[in-house]
Order: structure tokens, then C-alpha cells, then sequence
């Protein structure tokens, strides 16, 4: 069966930052030097290949964008500088696009006006809420407040209201991006080829999901190791304070300010520390320009890494405040803290830059249940 | 016959031969041999000193034969020969034994080389000593030229030769000058108008006092030889007077392939399945339309019709990957908005600036779909009754392995480059040798690539095999120059080691003449003998080797100096 070619699908791809493809004449240097590409899952070449035929559905069947994580070294020894790592980032924004049911994505990806405009909507929702509604229902920011003396911080953000909303919002982003999982393992998996995969297999090969979800062992494999690293710490910093604002928060978000050796405090400066730490190797280096994989910056990837620093910033602020017992700084810092985490939660994660937390690890599970795939019995449509 | 006095001379050639070769012990050996005057060695003969060595001795010792056991005669028979010259013997009384690329340079034993050496120069000292003066022969030039074909080659010849002041007989078979240049829109890397280019110069020529175009000509008959031909040739089926002129150049051009023959193109079955040059017919008209008057969205170009595929024609055609790169420029001009199509086999980009015009081209906005050009043509069907295009192709796109189909409304086929039909007509009248694939056999692939085996025959352009437009100028004004040349010197040598038929001998079978490669020999119907021409004679011999009554004998290379060469190298026993 023939596949027909669409060269339509250029026009759609260009807009997530797809440069001159035309420039690859596929000797295929960027595959031959990949130390993720192997046998069955090869790429750059071959994807880059599918791009500049159009083949949509080859395309968006393809695990392998995500088995990539942008050395650049095939840009570096591409001869004819058609920059194969960064056609493999935008295919990535592309899939999450494709992956994404509610088309939201392909609006932030391709309009800097949806992306923005959705950040300072939800922005502005999240500071009404502490100016109007929480007022509203009983909980006063007000003067009387701050001047019963100390940081009354449970008392201005009330602890279970703040819970109930992150679960709310845990809940409303996990939905979205299970169902955009869904959707890439029908497409990888299910519709695609005719293979069939055992019930048995898809359980036996879970741990494989888990296991490059905490250490990401791909991307080791690169030959530059130092960003497996730095990006080793900003996950774990971001999953640790993850998990304890969303599960745990009554546990963090405390009215007494514990000791400094306590669990608590601690868990949360190594969080810190590792955000940081992420961050700074990402912006320096996006800034520099040294490396190829920071040498082009879609506006998605400035503005979470922008995002990202002005939580970590607030959250350092917050903390600063509390401890030397400044209230009105804090409540401040708190606010602006809520404001730009709860858009970049929930535009960035299932739709976003942010949503390969879940596309990559998925991705290797879905290359294993390939790898163990058996074709389907004719018949079968 | 004088007395035979031969002196010997071994080379050293440095170490090349000496670390092999115990000269001394050959020149030794040679020296007691019958009428060997004198034996030396030194370790370079071909220098100077080493011939003044051999002038001096011919002239104080009265030698009348000279060996020389040294490199291949390829080398320096002609040093020696003209050493020989210098010193008032003929040259041909001259022979060399190759103790070098025969000898040294292949064999790892020094005692065994040796004796080979030795073997070697006994071979050359006995076959000298039956050699015959021969005389330099030369015949005059006529100043005039002959060229067939009125394309870009034969007028680049001709307007050559005429700016050098002489006469140029220019005769084409079509109504208009230009050839298959005339056709092109624009031309390649350049992008410039190739109806500029050729309009201009078909008015030089035509308007050239020196030359004489004749239009709607085809030459009858040719004969003679170099420097002296004679044609008849017929204007529209009417004979007109013989011409008489020294050189003829060749200039016939190309046919472009038919591919109505590859089933899968359905070219003549899908009107809007085109030639690259009826393309070019489009482009000249200023209009890219299908056949239903509409602009087509999807164009598909389809490299290396009839090129590349053992079933049509192994060769490359040279051209082609460069001009459809053209058309995606003027189909890109044309219409910014169409999907374009290269499919192709492999981009050959070998020329001047023709890579940058490719990597340029690649930015066009166009796919390129790669084919296997040996196994899986490509297959041109119609579309389905609710596709939105004329046809599909559908094909195996081999940088990916899939198969593929590509909606189109035009195809374009780049048809390879044939021999011109008119090829063997023109064989048969000038009398020159032709490759598998039809086109003339040059004399020399590389060092000789304008003349042919036939002296005063020359190849220029697309009959010689296919190439651009540069290249075909530049063989033309070589071949120009080569004429040029003899003009100047107003005679050429001819060939001094011909074959002569012994007429009382010769029975009259004609066998020769079947085999001449070079039409030499024809047949005395009043002596009912061969007859040799000694101008066309190339002294291959393949007449006197197939004589049945052994009437004919090749100078320089009779039976007698043969025989005792061959009595030479079987003389020692070891």
C-alpha cells in the first residue's frame, strides 16, 4: 500500500521552528555518529526524510524524536549544515501538538499571542482570586492580619483551600495529559503497522517507564555527559516540590518555621538547589550560544525556562520573608509565586515544553513494546 | 645490401634497470655476437651525453645499425631514432629491446633478468641487421574544411576556422542553423538565454565571407585521403558540384531518446507526460499549461530517461540533472505556488559552478524522491476519480524505503542523449569507428580526444558522446586548432610503415580488404590485385596477417626481420 506524499505538511511544519530542510542530502553522518540511534529506531536522517516527503502519518508514528536528546552532535558534523538536532526539537513540538486533542498546543506553539495571552489570563485569575475570592469567603488579606505579629501565612493562603485547588488542578493536568498519552500510544502502537503487542508484555515492560522517568539513562548515552546532569537535578528538584505542593502540602506549608535539619526545610533546598543549579546551565547556556543545542531558542523554550526562574525566584522569596518574620513581603512574594506557577503548570506541562516529562519516558516504553511487537493476523484491519 | 655494422648501447636507467640487470655481463655477452662493431653501457642513454655517445660512434666506427636496450620504445624510439638521424643513418635502421618495464621492473632474480636481457638484445641485434631505410612521406593540405552539422559544435568549428581566413564548407541537414541548442529556453548554471546565445551566432555565421552554409545538405560520397578530400553532396535529393577540401569535422549532434518504449512513463498515453524538450518548446512559448489549458499544481520531473538502465542505455547522458535543476527554476518563476517533483537517481553535479547550482536549487522548495534507475522504475497511472491531480506516480523512494505514490498534473522525462539516426550513413561516407553505444570512437580517449583513427577526420559535440554546451565549444575550436595547425604547415606526414601488395602474387580475394580498419586498401579490377593507399595505411597489418597467398608485407614489419627477432630470443640455451 502506497503512501501519498504531502507537501502541504511543510507549511505546518515550518511553524514550529523548522528551519531549510532542504539542505539534508542524506548521507546519513547525523545516524551514522548517534550513539541513541540503532537498529529498527534509526534517526535523524531517516525522520528527516519523512519531513521533507510529507508522509504525516509515518511521522506522527515515530517514537524516535523523543529517543533524541539534542547533543547536536549530528548538527556539528552534518556537512551540509541542514542541522538535523534542532529538525529533530521541532519535530518534537510538532508531536506534542499532534499528541494534543484539544489543539491548544498547536495555538501556543505556533501564536507567541495564544501562548502569552493564556499566561496573563490565568495570571491575572490567580491574583483576583487572593485580592476578591478568598476575601470573599471569609479569609481577610488585610491589615489585621499581619498585625497580629509574624508571618501569618496559613491564615492569608488558607492550607486546604490551596490544596483543594492544586488537586484540582493535578487533576485537570493529569487528564489532559493521560488522554494526550493515550493518543501517542494509538498512534505509535495502535493504529500504526500491522502489529499486535501482549497484554503480558505492556506489564512486564512497565518498569522500563519508571526507570528513564527518575535517572534518564538515554540521555547518558550522549557523548557529553555534563547535561544529563544538570538536567538530573532540575527534574528531581522539580518532581521533589511537585509532589510535596500537590500531596503534601500541609506537610510543607507550614505556620511555624521548623529547624533547619528538619525534612521539610531540607528536602526543599535540595529542590531548590537542583532548579537552580538546571536553570543556570540552560540560560547561560542558551545565552552563550556555545553549544548547538542552545544555538537556536524557540520563544516556548525562553519562556519556560523564564517561567521556571520566576517560581524559583518567588518560592526563595517567600521563604526569605517568612523566616525574618516580614509578612506583607511575603504575602506579596506568595501571590506572584501563585501567579506565574499555576499558568506554567498549566500550559506547560500538558501542553508545552514541559508535557516530554511524560513523552519521553513513554516513548522508550513504547519503543520496547515495539521491539516485542508480533504482526497482527490478516484480517484484522 | 652493405655490410651490417651494429653497435650496441645498454641503458642503466639510473637504478631501474642496473639493480636488476648485470649490465656489464650483458654488454659482455652481446659484444662477440656477428656483426656487433662495438658494445657499451652508460647510465642514462636518453640523455645527452649518452646520445653523442651514439652519434660519435656512428660516425668514427661507420655504423650503419644501432640497439638501444633501455625503457619501452614508447618512451624514446623517437629520441634515438632522431639520435640516428643526426649521425646521417636513417632512422628506421634503428631497434630497441625493452630490458626495463620487460625485464627489470618484473622480476625479482637478478641472474634470471640477466639472462632475459640478454635474450632480449640477441632479439634486437638479429632483427636489425634486416631492417630497410624507409623514407618520411608527406602529402599537402587543402585549406578548406568540411563540416556536417549546423549545431552549437560545427558552428563554433567553423566560425574558428574562418576567422583564421579559410574556407569553410558548413552543411546541415535541417532548414535552420542552431541544432538542438536552438530549442533550449535558458541554459545552465547561469540561467542565461541560450536564444541570446545561438541567435547571434547562426547570424555570424551565415553573414562570414569564408563560410559557405548549405542548408537542407546531406553529403552523398566522400573519398581521398588527409589533406585531399573530395564530397558530392545533395541539396533537397538535388547533386551538387564536388567540393574539394584537406579536413572534415564531424558534427552531427544527437537524438534525443524516444521514451515511448519505457511502459511505465506511459509517455504518448498521458498527454501531459512530456520530454524535456518539448518542455523546453513550453518554456520558449512563455507558457507552462497542461494539455486541459490549466496551470498545473504538482509538476514531477523524472530524472534519467532512458540513461543509467541496462535495458535502454547504461550510460549517463551528462546533461540532464543539470537542466531539470534548470526547470525548477522557470517552473518555480512561474508558478511560487506549485509542488515540485525531482525524482531522481543520483544528482550528478561534476561541472563548473554546477554543485552551487544545485545546493542554490535545493532551497527552491522542491522534493527530491530518489529511485532505483536498475530495478523499480517509477509508474505513471491515472488518478482516482476524486484525487484532486491528472495522475500518480508510484514508486519505491529509496531513502526511505517506502513506497510512495506522488499526486502530479505534469511530468517532465529527461530523456537521455542517443547517437544521431543519421550515425552509420556517415560512418560508411567518412570512414570512422563507432563506440557500442553508437557514437564516434575518438583516436586517443585522453590525449586525443578531437581526432579519429581516420587522418583529417575530426569528432566534435554530442556524436562523439554526450555533453554540454561548453564542452562541445571547446572540442570544436580543438578540433579547429588541430586544423588549423596542419593548414599552417601546408603538408602532413603520413605513415611511413605501410603494407604494399605484392601484385603477381595476390589472388585476388579481397580478404584485405574486408579487414582494413581504415579503408586503405580497394581492388585493381584491370590487375585484378589489392592496392594499397599509403596515405590511409596506418601499417596495422592486419592485412598482411590474413593474406592467403602472403602478397602483402608490412614494411618495417616483414617476415624476415620477424623471424629472426624470434630466432633471437629462442638462440641461448639455459
Amino acid at each position: 500500500m502506497s503512501v501519498r506524499v504531502q507537501p502541504e505538511l511543510r507549511s505546518q511544519l515550518i511553524q514550529f521552528g523548522i528551519g531549510d530542510w532542504n539542505a539534508c542530502y542524506h548521507c546519513g553522518t547525523c545516524t551514522a555518529q548517534c550513539p541513541l540511534s540503532e537498529e529498527g529506531f534509526l534517526f535523524p536522517r531517516k525522520k528527516i526524510r519523512l519531513m521533507q516527503m510529507g508522509l504525516k502519518d509515518e511521522l506522527e508514528a515515530s517514537v524516535e524524536p523523543w529517543l533524541c536528546y539534542y547533543c547536536g552532535d549530528c548538527s556539528t558534523s552534518c556537512p551540509r549544515d541542514a542541522n538535523p538536532g534542532e529538525l529533530m526539537m521541532s519535530l518534537r513540538r510538532y508531536l506534542t501538538s499532534i499528541y494534543d486533542w484539544t489543539g491548544l498546543s498547536k495555538k501556543f506553539y505556533t501564536s507567541e499571542l495564544w501562548e502569552l495571552g493564556f499566561i496573563i489570563v490565568f495570571a491575572i485569575l490567580v491574583v483576583l482570586s487572593f485580592l476578591v475570592l478568598l476575601p470573599s469567603m471569609g479569609y481577610h488579606f488585610t491589615r489585621e492580619l499581619t498585625a497580629q505579629g509574624g508571618v501569618q501565612l496559613n491564615a492569608f493562603a488558607p492550607i486546604h483551600v490551596v490544596e483543594t485547588f492544586d488537586w484540582c488542578m493535578a487533576a485537570v493536568v493529569a487528564s489532559l495529559l493521560i488522554s494526550n498519552i493515550l493518543r501517542m500510544y494509538y498512534k505509535i502502537i495502535w493504529k500504526y503497522g500491522n502489529m499486535k503487542v501482549s497484554l503480558w508484555v505492556h506489564i512486564r515492560e512497565f518498569w522500563l517507564l519508571i526507570f528513564n522517568f527518575a535517572v534518564q539513562p538515554k540521555f547518558n548515552k550522549c557523548d557529553d555527559k555534563r547535561y544529563w546532569l544538570s538536567h538530573w537535578f532540575l527534574m528531581s528538584g522539580y518532581t521533589i516540590m511537585f509532589i510535596v505542593i500537590v500531596v503534601y502540602l500541609p506537610w510543607f506549608q507550614t505556620q511555624k518555621i521548623l529547624p533547619i535539619w528538619h525534612p521539610q526545610r531540607l528536602l526543599g533546598y535540595y529542590a531548590t538547589f537542583g532548579l537552580l543549579f538546571g536553570l543556570f546551565v540552560a540560560i547561560i547556556g542558551r545565552i552563550q550560544r556555545k553549544d548547538v543545542k542552545f544555538l537556536f531558542s524557540h520563544i516556548s523554550d525562553w519562556l519556560f525556562l523564564a517561567m521556571l526562574t520566576l517560581t524559583a525566584i518567588t518560592g526563595i522569596l517567600i521563604h526569605i520573608f517568612r523566616i525574618n518574620g516580614m509578612p506583607l513581603a511575603t504575602y506579596i512574594s506568595y501571590i506572584t509565586h501563585m501567579a506565574v506557577l499555576v499558568p506554567m503548570i498549566l500550559i506547560e506541562v500538558p501542553f508545552s515544553k514541559w508535557s516530554h516529562l511524560a513523552y519521553r519516558p513513554f516513548a522508550v516504553y513504547f519503543q520496547q513494546l515495539k521491539r516485542y511487537a508480533v504482526p497482527r493476523e490478516s484480517g484484522h484491519p | 645490401m652493405e655490410e651490417p655494422r651494429i653497435g650496441v648501447y645498454l641503458c642503466w636507467c639510473g637504478t631501474n634497470i642496473s639493480k636488476m640487470v648485470d649490465v656489464e655481463a650483458v654488454t659482455k655477452e652481446v659484444s662477440t655476437l656477428p656483426y656487433v662493431v662495438l658494445s657499451k653501457n652508460y647510465k642514462y642513454m636518453c640523455s645527452d651525453p649518452g646520445q653523442d655517445l651514439i652519434i660519435k660512434d656512428i660516425k668514427s666506427h661507420n655504423l650503419n645499425r644501432v640497439v638501444v636496450a633501455a625503457c619501452s620504445p614508447r618512451i624514446h624510439e623517437l629520441t634515438f631514432r632522431n639520435a640516428c638521424e643526426k649521425a646521417g643513418i636513417n632512422p628506421y635502421l634503428f631497434e630497441m629491446a625493452n630490458i626495463r618495464e620487460q625485464d627489470s621492473w618484473v622480476h625479482t632474480d637478478r641472474s634470471e633478468a640477466t639472462l632475459k636481457a640478454i635474450d632480449l638484445v640477441i632479439a634486437a641485434i638479429r632483427r636489425v641487421r634486416y631492417h630497410e631505410p624507409l623514407q618520411k612521406r608527406t602529402v599537402n593540405v587543402d585549406p578548406a574544411t568540411l563540416i556536417i552539422g549546423g549545431g552549437i559544435s560545427g558552428m563554433s568549428a567553423a566560425l574558428e576556422i574562418a576567422n583564421a581566413g579559410k574556407k569553410v564548407y558548413l552543411i546541415e541537414r535541417a532548414d535552420h542553423l542552431g541544432g538542438q541548442v536552438a530549442r533550449f529556453d535558458l541554459t545552465f548554471p547561469h540561467l542565461s538565454s541560450a536564444q541570446q546565445m545561438i541567435g547571434p551566432m547562426i547570424q555570424r555565421v551565415e553573414n562570414h565571407p569564408m563560410i559557405s552554409v548549405s542548408l537542407n545538405t546531406e553529403v552523398k560520397e566522400v573519398d581521398g585521403y588527409i589533406g585531399n578530400f573530395r564530397a558530392r553532396l545533395a541539396q533537397k535529393g538535388a547533386e551538387q558540384p564536388e567540393i574539394t577540401f584537406g579536413n572534415i569535422i564531424a558534427a552531427i549532434g544527437l537524438k534525443p531518446f524516444d521514451p515511448s518504449v519505457i511502459e511505465e512513463y506511459s509517455y504518448g498515453k498521458f498527454p501531459d507526460v512530456i520530454t524535456s524538450l518539448e518542455f523546453e518548446d513550453n518554456l520558449r512559448a512563455g507558457r507552462i499549461l497542461t494539455k486541459y489549458g490549466k496551470e498545473p499544481r504538482n509538476v514531477a520531473i523524472i530524472h534519467c530517461v532512458g540513461s543509467r538502465n541496462r535495458k535502454y542505455h547504461e550510460y549517463c547522458s551528462r546533461v540532464c540533472c543539470m537542466v531539470a535543476l534548470k526547470f525548477v527554476h522557470e517552473i518555480r518563476a512561474a508558478l511560487p505556488e506549485a509542488n515540485i517533483y525531482e525524482i531522481y537517481a543520483d544528482m550528478r553535479a561534476y561541472g563548473k559552478g554546477h554543485e552551487e547550482f544545485y545546493a542554490m536549487t535545493t532551497h527552491k522548495q522542491i522534493i527530491f524522491l530518489m529511485y532505483d534507475q536498475q530495478k523499480r522504475l517509477p509508474v505513471i497511472r491515472e488518478a482516482h476519480r476524486d484525487d484532486d491531480c491528472n495522475m500518480l506516480i508510484e514508486m519505491n523512494e529509496l531513502l526511505s524505503g517506502i513506497d510512495i505514490e506522488v499526486p502530479v498534473d505534469m511530468v517532465i522525462l529527461m530523456v537521455n542523449m542517443e547517437a544521431h539516426e543519421n550515425v552509420k550513413e556517415v560512418v560508411r561516407t567518412i570512414g570512422v569507428s563507432l563506440c557500442g553505444n553508437q557514437f564516434f570512437i575518438e583516436k586517443h580517449p585522453k590525449l586525443d580526444p578531437v581526432a579519429t583513427t581516420t587522418g583529417g577526420v575530426y569528432i566534435v559535440g554530442t556524436c562523439q558522446g554526450p555533453k554540454d554546451i561548453p564542452d562541445s565549444v571547446a572540442q570544436a575550436k580543438a578540433a579547429a586548432a588541430r586544423i588549423l595547425a596542419t593548414i599552417a604547415q601546408g603538408s602532413v606526414p603520413v605513415e611511413v610503415t605501410t603494407a604494399i601488395v605484392n601484385e603477381s602474387l595476390c589472388c585476388g580475394c579481397q580478404t584485405c580488404i574486408s579487414v582494413c580498419p581504415y579503408s586503405a586498401v580497394s581492388y585493381d579490377e584491370i590487375k585484378k590485385a589489392s592496392v594499397v593507399n599509403e596515405v590511409l595505411c596506418k601499417g596495422c597489418g592486419t592485412c598482411g596477417g590474413c593474406c592467403p597467398a602472403g602478397a602483402i608485407t608490412s614494411k618495417h614489419f616483414t617476415d624476415r626481420q620477424i623471424l629472426s627477432e624470434i630466432e633471437g630470443i629462442m638462440s641461448m640455451s639455459y
